[in-house]
């Protein structure tokens, strides 16, 4: 297999004494295709240099991408596995971890039944791992408790696409197409902060006089440059998108032939909207009634139009419902389906979109397929080699996982490549579920805030010490390629799974020698599903410029377009969305009489165990902060750079306030990539969404006090 | 080298990747050349990017009392020559710009080279390979006069005219830094 791809003409650097090796970057779901470079004598990688013929991004990055590779050969990284005695972790070997880890599992489970181990996943890592993590806890340790960090990311937009479109990919349209598009509606999406390489399509389309119209309570970099920004307060989204499209069937702006074809409910859909007129919406979303006609106008006359969002939409207690609206507003006129325009959402974690197809879900098996489905179990059990009655039942939702610790049920939990001590809601709780559990595992390549309340630390391999595929925020399925050895004696994932199988006797399942291994079985095992990858080979990958599922077969071309003739559901027909509004979770009152909020810096990523570091990414964003409009700070007599205590009903911490006029001036931003006492998430509420099971880390009551 | 750098203030999103990519290239010693600023980030997340306009006659090399300042065949002004260097730190307060940075522990100046070990290729240099929004751009200076004339023109389309009174605000809000 090639090393370094590039096609005809395309000039890079090459210095005397290194090898470029393609591949692409291990942070968000843009997945950025970067060439690494690598010392040949040593062995280290040294650099990275761009890709500038990858199709998606060009050879741009940001600059968490342009750092990546400085994590690879960190001095912080773990590099034999760690055991903790008397409070404290020391070095050990992977005999003596196994050996620790067979002992405990089969312990508790003899003691308490197979369902007191469990699993908390991640998806900033390859297909082939994800698909594996799902099998390891149902086949290897043969639990039903297995959930993953998902959850926190983008499980709203998945629940809301399987109910209006019936198959959940993150984005119709393959990404180079929409600078074709003329008018973009974003909601909650601060793009240029979070996906930052995706913003030169959306520059390209405005050099053609598209229109852009962003829903934000901030004026992110994004919202900036927006035609109409519709500042609206967090957690109002629904009410918005009844608004807009109220407007829509108003103005007579609805594609009637499409939506008279292609769509159920429409006639539900009309009632629905019918009392949100501008001046109602305007009245629960705070946002001026002449932006919410303007913008309804603008979406409306524009003949492509794609609606995107993100985590700002989806991290309510009401996401599903908001994603479902929003898809509608683009169902409505006719947009999905068609060139340079449709509905995308924009993915978080590298592989957000591949991690969550393949049975790393509590309810969910390879392939999109369910465990509730005897027929789907049936499948996945002949592949696995297992008999059907042997499947687990579904587990529950990633925070409830931590009820059932709470509980006593969960005893033991194994996290692979999350950080749930920062990146999940009302922190004390869940450090508090940690300290519970009886036995806890953690692979990781650094010692995260998580990883700290193991009892055996094993040290993971890094993206760039594996292979394998990810799927990007297309549904473009690319090939990430093994840069270097892993350092020390720390492991690829799949083998530290393969090694824990066996040991808890379930070896004959596992024993995977090499990944393509693992990846020609991950493709059966999705071969009819919703997210069929069994068409896609590494080769293809490598030839076609990615492969966008869903591919049958070898000799299907992919889909870049989704639902050009019918939509995922048993009926073919899209499912408009009739949701009435509904308050968050938390409302602010006099006691917590504002609006926290909380989102990502450009410098960071997620839980920030990789960007704190980086050095160039911490001397630009050392440390958390609270955004606060100048209107609000008064009121406190707290000026730039004083330290603010913030209080909500789950707890409190003290962070230094930064004050803009670029933000509502009843809302407070902070952003949530530190751990313990500067984690923000101390503070978030868990009202879970009924359907995703997503917490709203997006709306939540606090108060505000000036500390010195 | 026919190419120049062009820079395009409005489209600039503020991520600092062209700064990280300017520590990663080749003779840069892991210290970026160029700056990204808000403008007020009281008022605005507007941010611009600013990096050397490697002049004609740059006032930096002119105000060297040691002539440490080398200017390239193809008009690229190089950092000052380390071993002339004597680190009065001059050139910093000569430059209309305020491009030039000190390192105060090596005690010599260094500066915006162009990548000049990939512009000589023609390879763009790092921030502008790397700039997510194109705010910072290396193309041929045919492409940068098309585009400032389009500009212009978009103007136009948005129903807007030029009077001789208000003239300047159409005139395009960037400038390309010439190297040849």
């Amino acid at each position: 297999m090639t090393e370094f791809v590039v096609k005809p003409g395309v000039k890079n650097i090459q210095n005397k004494g290194e090898k470029l090796i393609t591949t692409h970057c291990c942070y968000c779901g843009m997945q950025c295709g970067m060439h690494i470079r690598v010392n040949e004598k040593s062995g280290k990688v040294v650099g990275v240099e761009p890709r500038y013929d990858w199709p998606v991004t060009l050879g741009k990055m940001c600059p968490k991408g342009v750092t990546a590779y400085q994590t690879v050969d960190h001095e912080e990284r773990i590099k034999t596995p760690l055991i903790k005695k008397n409070g404290k972790f020391v070095e050990s070997t992977w005999e003596e971890a196994l050996d620790l880890i067979e002992k405990n599992f089969k312990r508790l489970q003899n003691e308490h039944g197979k369902d007191a181990l469990s699993v908390f996943g991640g998806v900033s890592m390859t297909n082939e791992k994800c698909y594996l993590v799902g099998k390891y806890a149902r086949v290897g340790l043969g639990t039903r408790y297995v959930d993953y960090n998902g959850r926190f990311c983008m499980s709203s937009a998945a629940g809301g696409f399987m109910k209006t479109l019936g198959i959940d990919r993150g984005s119709t349209l393959p990404w180079p197409e929409i600078e074709h598009t003329d008018c973009f509606f974003m909601a909650g999406s601060n793009t240029a902060e979070c996906h930052p390489t995706s913003i030169q399509w959306l520059w390209k389309a405005r050099d053609k006089g598209a229109k852009m119209i962003v829903a934000d309570p901030r004026e992110t970099p994004t919202a900036r440059i927006a035609d109409v920004h519709l500042d609206l307060r967090s957690g109002t989204d629904s009410a918005l998108a009844n608004g807009i499209m109220h407007l829509l069937v108003r103005e007579g702006y609805v594609d009637e032939t499409y939506v008279n074809e292609r769509c159920n409910n429409y006639e539900e859909l009309k009632a629905s909207v019918a009392k949100f007129t501008p001046e109602y919406t305007s009245e629960i979303t705070g946002v001026a009634v002449e932006k919410i006609i303007k913008a309804a106008h603008i979406y409306g006359q524009s003949p492509r139009s794609v609606v995107m969002f993100a985590r700002g939409v989806e991290q309510q207690k009401k996401g599903v419902d908001n994603v479902s609206l929003y898809t509608s507003m683009a169902l409505l006129r006719g947009q999905v389906g068609k060139f340079a325009s449709g509905v995308a959402t924009f993915t978080g974690q590298g592989n957000g979109q591949g991690g969550r197809e393949h049975g790393q879900k509590a309810d969910a098996l390879p392939g999109y397929r369910k465990i509730d489905n005897p027929e789907h179990v049936k499948y996945v059990s002949s592949v696995w080699g297992i008999d059907p009655s042997e499947m687990p039942k579904a587990g529950v939702s990633a925070y409830e996982m931590f009820d059932e610790i709470q509980a006593g049920r969960i005893k033991a939990m194994h996290v692979i490549c999350s950080n749930p001590a920062v990146s999940a809601p009302n922190n004390n709780y869940i450090w508090d579920g940690f300290n519970k559990l009886d036995f806890m595992v953690v692979s990781d390549f650094f010692l995260s805030e998580t990883a700290e309340f193991a009892d055996v630390v094993l040290p993971a391999a890094t993206w760039a010490e594996d292979e394998g595929t990810t799927t990007n925020l297309e549904g473009r399925v690319i090939r990430i390629r093994k840069v270097k050895d892993p350092i020390g004696e720390s492991k690829p994932d799949w083998e530290i799974i393969n090694l824990i199988a066996e040991r808890m006797g379930k070896g004959k399942y596992f024993g995977y020698k090499n990944v393509p291994e693992i990846f020609e079985e991950f493709r059966l095992a999705s071969k009819g599903g919703k997210a069929d990858y069994y068409g896609i080979t590494y080769d293809r990958i490598e030839k076609e410029d990615g492969v966008f599922w869903p591919c049958p077969s070898e000799d299907h071309p992919g889909t870049p377009t989704m639902f050009i003739d019918k939509f995922g559901t048993p009926d073919g027909k899209a499912n408009l969305a009739a949701v009435e509004w509904e308050e968050p979770g938390e409302v602010s009152d006099i006691e917590y009489p504002h609006t926290l909020t909380t989102g990502r810096v450009v410098f960071h990523y997620l839980s920030g165990t990789q960007t704190r570091r980086t050095k160039f990414l911490m001397e630009q964003c050392p440390e958390p902060y609270v955004e606060m409009h100048p209107e609000l700070s008064t009121r406190y007599n707290i000026q730039d750079g004083d330290n603010v205590l913030l209080t909500t009903r789950r707890g409190s911490m003290t962070v230094k306030a930064r004050l803009t006029k670029a933000i509502r001036a009843d809302h407070v931003f902070i952003p949530y990539h530190w751990g313990k006492e500067l984690s923000v998430n101390q503070l978030t509420n868990p009202a879970l969404d009924p359907t995703s099971r997503m917490p709203e880390f997006k709306v939540c009551a606090v108060n505000l006090k000036k500390v010195n | 080298m026919k190419k120049v750098m062009y820079l395009e203030f409005e489209r600039c999103i503020g991520c600092r990747s062209c700064q990280a990519a300017c520590r990663e290239c080749g003779g840069h010693d892991a210290k970026e050349r160029n700056y990204v600023e808000y403008i007020d980030f009281f008022e605005s997340r507007q941010t611009f990017p600013m990096m050397c306009m490697q002049c004609k006659d740059p006032a930096c090399a002119r105000v060297c009392p040691a002539n440490a300042i080398q200017i390239t065949e193809e008009g690229v002004v190089l950092s000052a020559m380390e071993e002339k260097c004597i680190g009065c730190r001059n050139c910093t307060f000569g430059c209309p710009f305020g491009i030039p940075k000190f390192d105060f522990e090596e005690n010599k100046m260094y500066k915006c080279d162009m990548c000049y070990d990939r512009t000589k290729h023609d390879i763009a240099p790092m921030c502008a390979s790397v700039c997510p929004s194109d705010a910072i751009r290396f193309i041929d200076h045919e492409e940068m006069m098309e585009l400032r004339r389009k500009r212009t023109q978009m103007n136009l389309i948005e129903g807007k005219k030029p009077s001789e009174n208000d003239k300047w605000q159409y005139v395009p809000e960037f400038f390309g830094v010439y190297s040849d």
